[in-house]
């Protein structure tokens, strides 16, 4: 494909600040996806191009998968997980195609199977009908830098890489995974459920009625108190903030009549004062 | 994937479409190469073994771009056809599609991405226009 150049002026500007146009276009692998797109602009039916178009759809190509990386990196990270996986990766795309829209971007977590998408099925759509354009030029591997840079340590771990200090300690063993993966409630990861799987009905079922409907599960005694001359007195023959102790019978009629004369006295005193009043 | 499909009783139809679409992935070679894509990957932070998802992220910008470019396509040949006289011009145009600016910025315009050169005031209506689309 020819590249044609724009006005003298331009051109010379071009020539003189070629790291000025776009992000570093004397990047390597700036260069090498500008080759990629203009292959994808010819099989599409461009014959020529010009050099800051070819630049900016290079550039826009770029940032459109740094931003697919970076969204679905943001996904995985808040569920937890350190790699993205195909679910995280469905939800970057959904998020850069509400834009231009897809069909479904409406009732997208409304739906019993999340990965039943618009976009994927565009996806393999594009794939089933377009045909192969392979790169140009192969591309070196770049070389493995971790056997080069790895030094025998006398006693420690073969297997960690060089940039962890010997005198850390080594990695807690992480063998017995059946055990973390199992837990208390019957709680599982997000990605193995049924609103996103489509699992069989009966096992969502089970899920939700293995909880006992938001009630508490120990049986717990009715807690009364009121409070009186800014004191907090439990009426459950439990003094101040102890709550969970309990005492013994005897104390607590000898803390029962106690109360209940004073609550005479007070009563007295009221009327008094009422007569007093009136 | 991570988790395993297989695991469910059912034959959805949902999962198995996609799982054929994911083995598809692995014949399909997307242009853009995979060293290229796990650069830019690893650039902004996607870890991931698994290389049918770096299929996956190849394939939709491949789409992406082959998007913009038919939608500039469309464009440039929407003009030549206003301006067309001759048929003879029409087939001399037609061996010479050129992606301009134009075209571009036009079709990413509707893709949320603005290229538009700023405005300014000129001397001349003629003062700064390409010289490919001057009609002289």
């Amino acid at each position: 494909m020819r590249m044609k150049k724009l006005k003298s002026r331009r051109k010379s500007n071009s020539l003189t600040h070629p790291q000025q146009e776009a992000t570093n276009p004397g990047d390597f692998s700036f260069n090498i996806t500008k080759v990629a797109v203009a292959q994808i602009c010819k099989s599409v039916g461009f014959g020529r191009s010009q050099v800051r178009a070819l630049n900016t759809l290079t550039l826009v190509a770029t940032k459109y998968l740094e931003t697919l990386a970076r969204s679905a990196t943001s996904f995985s990270g808040v569920a937890n997980r350190a790699q993205p996986n195909l679910l995280d990766l469905t939800n970057a795309l959904h998020d850069i195609s509400l834009h231009v829209g897809f069909k479904g971007a409406a009732t997208l977590y409304g739906d019993d199977c999340f990965l039943k998408s618009a976009v994927l099925e565009d996806l393999s759509g594009f794939v089933s009908s377009t045909d192969e354009i392979p790169f140009a030029k192969p591309i070196g591997r770049p070389k493995e830098r971790e056997t080069e840079g790895s030094k025998p340590s006398p006693g420690g771990n073969l297997q960690r890489g060089g940039h962890i200090p010997e005198w850390l300690p080594g990695f807690p063993d992480v063998s017995n995974n059946e055990q973390c993966n199992k837990r208390v409630n019957g709680e599982t990861l997000w990605e193995n459920s049924a609103s996103v799987l489509r699992h069989e009905t009966e096992e969502f079922q089970e899920k939700r009625d293995g909880s006992n409907g938001g009630k508490l599960s120990k049986e717990r005694r009715r807690v009364k108190f009121w409070i009186k001359e800014g004191k907090r007195v439990d009426m459950n023959r439990c003094r101040g903030n102890n709550l969970f102790s309990q005492s013994t019978d005897e104390e607590a009629e000898a803390e029962v009549e106690h109360k209940k004369s004073k609550v005479k006295q007070t009563l007295v005193v009221y009327q008094r004062r009422r007569k007093k009043v009136q | 994937m991570n988790h395993n499909p297989q695991s469910s009783d059912g034959k959805h139809d949902d999962d198995s479409a996609l799982s054929d679409f994911l083995a598809s992935l692995m014949d399909y070679t997307p242009t853009i190469p995979d060293e290229l894509v796990e650069h830019y990957l690893s650039k902004s932070g996607f870890q991931s073994p698994d290389v049918r998802l770096i299929r996956l992220v190849a394939v939709a910008t491949q789409k992406f771009v082959a998007e913009v470019a038919s939608d500039a396509l469309m464009h440039c040949k929407a003009r030549q056809a206003a301006v067309v006289k001759d048929k003879r011009d029409k087939q001399q145009k037609d061996k010479r599609l050129i992606l301009t600016m134009d075209d571009l910025s036009k079709s990413l315009r509707e893709y949320g991405v603005n290229v538009k050169h700023q405005e300014y005031f000129a001397d001349s209506p003629s003062t700064g226009i390409d010289p490919a689309s001057r009609e002289e």
